[in-house]
């Protein structure tokens, strides 16, 4: 690293002391459950709007996605197309207003609470929760992991030790201040971030020469793609890949669909349409959401593009050569090589926000999930008064289990394991959650029999059918003595394709066949109370 | 366009910015729409 470890010693623990701060104000708020749990419901429309960005936009999406664009090129900017329209405007506009409204009218204060309120099953929201509890821990673990591997790099310090310090730091903001804690230090990262990313963006055109330039030198080196993945259907940097190649089925399936879409059932996510007073407040965030977005993912997947053009000019080789391979460090040998001193703390910060920010909003919504869904509805029926506590702990425990698979899980799983959990995520929860929202003839047993459809067929396409977990995971193998049950294109198709409509089909046909839920409950769900 | 040849690329880089600037259309259009929603409590 180019920069003196005391400069950047100095600037994060400013940072740090910041971050304290506000978890110490949050601590100060919360004074009910509801301030715990969705920061009383009275969380301003811009500290919204950044915290939303800050939460969807973690680590792996700047350093994980940026560097897969470095790869495979700038066709990962449909994912960015999808993260503004699907992420942020339907999400905000169609699902966001609802979510709010009926979390109001039933009392719910988390994702499966609202789930389970609405189809008055504690099932769901036990279920949900225990899952949510299950395999959050996996996608906060790569966080972490991220987090943890640019301290270790920045500060010159043992990867172990600095899981620890970004654990203790995080752990202790979110336990003690709740949601409030939560959402204000991510809005003060989504500041640092969208500054950060405007400085790359900046820097990245200058030093190339200007947009066309830029784009034109990328366009010229198509003839530069190695041929391992021009065999796999690459065609360039500026070019979409042969359609129905490997390349294009993982960039269309699982990059742009599979991130695209799963955004929208994310728990972590949906939470937050409950902590504004109104739907203006809604709008508002739309207003900063859109740019934010822009900024971040659609940044990282142009500069991670454009950064062939830098490293051949440089150096002579393409980004994933310059990077010995890895795609994960495309970015960080980038921002080390091309960018100034100052720059490079600056995206340091960035990345540790941007790492901080998820992880916050990971542990609050596991926490939630297994103390206020699973134990204290689903195991004691609602009957325990101490929610607050019993979620501090299982925040706890669950932060624990992260920090284990920190230590457990291979570096290049970053970016695949965001994919599996918010394709995941898509399966089990969106049909349920948009038959929620949309369709009042939705009845208990259809939702269940989405979430249940919905989870175990993604997993199941995850452990036998898709190669690139199926192969690894090696349970295919040991139960049946093949690498995967089916051959061909289907073992390259996103779980989320496949999981998510027969997920969607089982809610409709047995919604159908079953009694609809009575009117008055359905009032109780829908009114709209005006002032 | 923008010295990117395929159209598919291209089309993706425009769309970014309409998407993020069609957002900020619609929250300014819809600033103080339901304002008059329910208060909390």
């Amino acid at each position: 690293m180019p920069v003196s470890t005391p400069v950047i010693g100095v600037f994060i623990l400013i940072y740090l002391m910041i971050m304290f701060y506000l978890g110490w104000l949050g601590y100060k708020k919360t004074k009910l459950t509801e301030d715990y749990m969705i920061a009383g419901r009275n969380v301003h429309p811009y500290v919204l709007a950044l915290s939303y960005g800050a939460t969807f936009i973690s680590t792996s999406a700047i350093i994980g996605f940026g560097g897969a664009a470095g790869a495979l090129g700038m066709g990962l900017l449909w994912l960015a197309v999808m993260n503004i329209i699907v992420g942020i405007f339907i999400a905000f506009v169609f699902f966001g207003s609802r979510t709010r409204r009926m979390s109001l009218n039933l009392r719910a204060v988390t994702f499966p609470e609202l789930l389970g309120r609405r189809f008055q099953s504690r099932f769901i929201q036990g279920f949900s929760g225990a899952l949510i509890g299950v395999f959050m821990p996996l996608y906060a673990g790569i966080v972490l992991i991220g987090g943890a591997r640019f301290i270790e790099a920045t500060l010159n310090i043992n990867y172990d030790i600095a899981v620890l310090i970004l654990t203790v730091i995080v752990a202790a903001y979110v336990i003690t201040g709740g949601l409030i804690a939560v959402m204000y230090t991510d809005a003060l990262q989504g500041a640092l971030m969208f500054i950060g990313m405007i400085f790359l963006l900046s820097f990245t055109y200058i030093t190339l020469g200007g947009i066309n330039a830029a784009h034109s030198a990328l366009t010229a080196m198509n003839h530069l793609v190695p041929e391992g993945l021009a065999a796999g259907g690459h065609l360039g940097w500026t070019s979409m890949p042969a359609f129905g190649t490997p390349i294009w089925w993982t960039l269309v399936s699982t990059l742009v669909l599979g991130v695209g879409i799963g955004v929208l059932a994310q728990p972590q996510l949906a939470v937050r349409f409950m902590t504004v007073r109104n739907d203006a407040a809604l709008n508002k965030a739309v207003f900063v959401g859109g740019p934010f977005i822009l900024m971040m993912t659609g940044v990282a997947f142009t500069v991670g593009a454009l950064s062939n053009v830098y490293f051949y000019q440089n150096t002579g080789m393409i980004s994933l050569a310059a990077a010995g391979g890895n795609t994960d460090l495309i970015i960080p040998e980038y921002i080390n090589s091309a960018m100034p001193d100052l720059f490079v703390v600056l995206f340091m910060l960035t990345l540790l926000a941007a790492a901080m920010s998820t992880l916050s909003s990971q542990y609050h919504t596991m926490g939630t999930a297994i103390g206020h869904d699973f134990y204290r509805e689903y195991v004691k029926k609602g009957d325990l008064g101490k929610t607050i506590s019993i979620t501090r702990v299982a925040i706890a425990i669950t932060i624990l289990g992260s920090v284990i698979l920190a230590y457990m899980l291979p570096i290049s799983i970053i970016a695949r394991a965001t994919a599996i959990f918010f394709g995941l995520c898509a399966a089990a929860f969106l049909p349920m959650y948009t038959g929620a929202l949309f369709w009042k003839r939705m009845t208990r047993e259809g939702a269940i029999a989405s979430l249940l459809v919905g989870t175990f067929s993604s997993l199941f396409w995850l452990t036998f059918v898709r190669s690139s977990e199926a192969v690894p995971l090696g349970i295919s193998k040991a139960l049946f003595g093949v690498e995967t049950l089916i051959t061909g294109t289907w073992t390259l198709v996103d779980p989320i394709l496949i999981a998510t409509p027969l997920a969607f089909i089982a809610g409709i046909v047995v919604s159908l066949m079953t009694k609809p839920i009575p009117d008055e409950h359905l009032d109780k769900c829908f009114t709209r109370k005006r002032k | 366009m923008l010295g990117i040849d395929d159209p598919y690329i291209w089309i993706a880089y425009i769309l970014c910015f309409i998407s993020a600037i069609g957002c900020m259309i619609y929250g300014a259009i819809k600033w103080n729409d339901g304002l008059d929603d329910e208060d909390v409590e």
